[in-house]
């Protein structure tokens, strides 16, 4: 997954856990990685998240 | 930028470059301490050794090491360098003043050092700011921006 995304496997843990929150275009690429719609996998208001 | 080092190699050959001119000036300025010159090259050779070998490691300082650390790597490399900066700068402020209270006459690398920090500050706002109402002509020639995906 970490691959298919072009983001190290320490990212997509640190993203998983809420520890990071992804740029724009690697958000829209996680949304199409699992064909699900950007706000319905992602939802600022729901953690802060911060690197 | 694109350079013909490969990225693993790159912060190696920047570490190997950097030994390379400490030991040379250890060298040119002579003297019975010229064995200096020596021991930068061995230390060198061993922080490049240990750098390419980081570069190889599956972690966020392997990724960082070996040149390709992805947006989150990246954000912790610029983040680490700027407290890095914050330290250097109030350490420089810290010397400049002692030295102004002992009545030093060493006390110009300090200013020299804090004009640096300074000046570097304001390149980098100059560099990647660009909040003015043409964006696009401010940010025209920056390679690190990312093509919005929003269509």
């Amino acid at each position: 997954m970490a691959a298919a995304l072009g983001v190290s496997r320490q990212t997509v843990i640190s993203i998983e856990n809420g520890r990071y929150l992804p740029s724009l275009p690697l958000a829209f690429r996680i949304s199409r990685f699992f064909n699900v719609p950007v706000d319905k996998m992602f939802d600022p208001d729901d953690e802060e998240a911060g690197t | 930028m694109t350079t013909p080092v490969s990225p693993r190699l790159r912060r190696p050959a920047a570490n190997a470059l950097g030994g390379l001119l400490f030991a040379a000036a250890w060298l040119i300025r002579g003297g019975p301490l010229w064995w200096v010159a020596i021991l930068s090259v061995v230390m060198t050779a061993v922080r490049v050794i240990s750098v390419y070998r980081m570069g190889g490691e599956d972690s966020d300082q392997g990724a960082i090491a070996g040149s390709r650390a992805d947006e989150r790597q990246k954000l912790l490399s610029v983040r680490s360098r700027a407290l890095a900066c914050n330290v250097a700068a109030t350490a420089t402020f810290i010397g400049l003043t002692f030295t102004i209270a002992i009545n030093s006459p060493e006390w110009w690398p300090f200013v020299v050092i804090l004009g640096a920090l300074g000046l570097g500050y304001l390149f980098g706002l100059s560099s990647y700011g660009g909040d003015d109402e043409d964006g696009e002509a401010a940010n025209a020639g920056a390679s690190h921006i990312t093509p919005s995906p929003v269509r």
